[in-house]
């Protein structure tokens, strides 16, 4: 008999079409851009100095780290309850949830951003009815600033928080909860001592996730936000596009790449299960 | 108790009130859309005054909004085939292979996920200008493969994890050549995660914005690229006639998929 290997070989070469594809059209072209934040205008780390000295782009990484920060806190606070409920609630209404979840992730994005740009406005639904239950007087400003950036923000990121959860949540053994409750834990006791410790891993785990997508999102803090309320991805965009500086937004560049990957090292490290090989 | 909905008494109630609250939340700004979509406020208030099918009528009749339909389905289509074709044979090599650092290929084969995409859009944006691929369609089709293959090889390594390799094994035994047992026994047998790895394929493009922002040039850009450059001029009705048509080719993807799972588990 031939073994396997000798009959197909080692396989590699089915993957070449693809490695070669991202290593021209990928890893060449990022690292290319990666380079040129050293290299222009003249060799040297001014780009980077130029990013951590100056009090615009502080403001920049501040607004990035502020709403990544603020829509991972809200994003887990919503998800954690629904994700405990998806997890054991009737099939019926379990997959309609599920469902609903579904679609607005599957919607396109330009779509979802659309829609809260006119909630959010001035004469919008939200402004209206805060207005018509006299909760305020005069409109709020909602767009244009961060408080839309986050709400926007959230709306997008929560699927990817209640899905990986609910998975987590199912897998506790319902059995340790009745434990609990059998050694005399109030449901309180139980929860924050047993539930949320056990789902401690699934919540990190993506609260990570998210907060490192907020970090390089583009399109809702440019449509939301507005221009005084710039975020890191759309700086890395304006330098490119609008002033032509390649330097300053490679050098953009390398340091969003930096804590992404770095966040997604911590991840790997300690919260990906152990496969059990 | 706590994970034993019917033993959870007031609790339950807490819990299905903010479920119900939120799917309201992710639902809402969806039928808001479609809703104003078919509503005669130029302003977009809501509730509309009256109903009308002029956005719509706008919409068709303007033909930079029907080339960028038309150029988004054919990047959509292409992508579709090139990253099923590298997906399949990237995930043979993941699934079957023997080589060596096989785990570090499936990393690096998806990256392009994990990083943020204006990097890659940058990125390549500046190597299209060197190669002037910029607002060409192979430029689009070549940036969107790149992050649609992530996705198409997880979707078909899955499916052929599952399948047993002792079947191919067993056509080849029973005189198959390896390429025969490979085109008859188990492309028909992960046909399903196939499927599902064209359908994501496709939307990842069909929606995707960002790369196409940067690959876009006044003569070719697509649908996501157009509703884009309308937006950040006004909020006219007419994207949310764009935006309604988009959700509903969702849906119709999604009840395909469905519809999909649905086969494979019978």
């Amino acid at each position: 008999m031939f073994s396997a290997a000798t009959r197909r070989g080692s396989g590699l070469g089915f993957a070449m079409s693809a490695i070669l594809l991202l290593a021209a059209f990928f890893v060449i072209p990022v690292v290319f851009l990666l380079t040129r934040s050293v290299t222009e205008p003249q060799l040297g780390l001014q780009n980077y100095a130029a990013l951590v000295g100056s009090t615009t782009y502080a403001k920049v990484f501040f607004n990035t780290f502020l709403v990544a920060g603020v829509v991972t806190l809200v994003t887990v606070l919503i998800a954690f309850p629904v994700a405990w409920a998806l997890a054991i609630m009737p099939g019926r209404w379990a997959s309609v949830v599920f469902a609903i979840i579904l679609l607005s992730m599957w919607t396109n994005l330009l779509a979802r951003t659309y829609a809260w740009m006119v909630l959010l406005q001035q004469t919008g639904l939200i402004n209206r009815m805060l207005k018509a239950i006299g909760l305020i007087d005069q409109p709020l400003q909602l767009t244009n600033n961060l408080i839309g950036v986050t709400i926007g923000m959230v709306y997008i990121m929560l699927p990817f928080m209640i899905l990986p959860l609910m998975g987590v949540i199912k897998k506790i053994d319902p059995a340790i909860l009745q434990a609990a409750a059998l050694c005399g834990a109030t449901k309180w006791q139980a929860l924050t001592r047993v539930l949320v410790p056990l789902a401690a891993p699934g919540i990190a785990s993506g609260a990570l996730m998210v907060f490192v997508m907020s970090l390089g999102y583009y399109v809702t803090p440019s449509l939301l936000g507005g221009t005084a309320n710039m975020m890191l991805a759309e700086l890395i965009a304006q330098q490119v596009q609008s002033l032509v500086n390649w330097g300053m937004g490679g050098a953009a560049a390398f340091l969003l790449l930096l804590v992404t990957l770095g966040l997604y090292a911590v991840q790997l490290r300690f919260f990906e299960p152990k496969e059990g090989r | 108790m706590l994970l034993d909905f019917h033993k959870l008494g007031a609790w339950r109630w807490v819990l299905t009130a903010i479920c119900a609250v939120m799917s309201l939340f992710l639902l809402l700004p969806i039928l808001f859309i479609v809703a104003l979509s078919f509503g005669n406020s130029r302003w977009l208030i809501f509730p509309p005054p009256g109903w009308t099918l002029k956005w719509y009528e706008e919409l068709f009749a303007d033909p930079r909004w029907i080339g960028a339909a038309l150029t988004s389905a054919k990047i959509g289509v292409i992508v579709m085939v090139i990253s099923v074709v590298l997906g399949l044979l990237a995930s043979l090599a993941l699934v079957r292979g023997t080589f060596r650092g096989r785990a570090v290929l499936r990393a690096f084969f998806l990256t392009p996920m994990v990083l943020p995409v204006v990097i890659v859009a940058v990125a390549l944006y500046a190597a299209f200008l060197r190669l002037g691929l910029n607002g060409t369609l192979p430029g689009f089709v070549i940036a969107h493969v790149i992050v649609a293959l992530p996705f198409a090889i997880i979707t078909i390594t899955g499916a052929l994890e599952t399948f047993d390799p002792a079947i191919e094994d067993a056509a080849i035994l029973c005189g198959a050549s390896p390429w025969e047992a490979r085109l008859r026994v188990t492309l028909p047998g992960i046909r399903h995660g196939l499927f599902s790895a064209a359908i994501f394929s496709f939307l990842i493009s069909w929606d995707e914005v960002v790369l196409a922002i940067f690959m876009a040039s006044p003569t070719l850009q697509t649908l996501p690229v157009k509703v884009w450059t309308t937006l950040r001029q006004d909020l006219t009705p007419v994207i949310a006639a764009a935006s309604t048509l988009l959700v509903a080719l969702t849906v119709l993807l999604m009840i395909a998929a469905a519809v999909l799972r649905k086969g494979k588990s019978e």
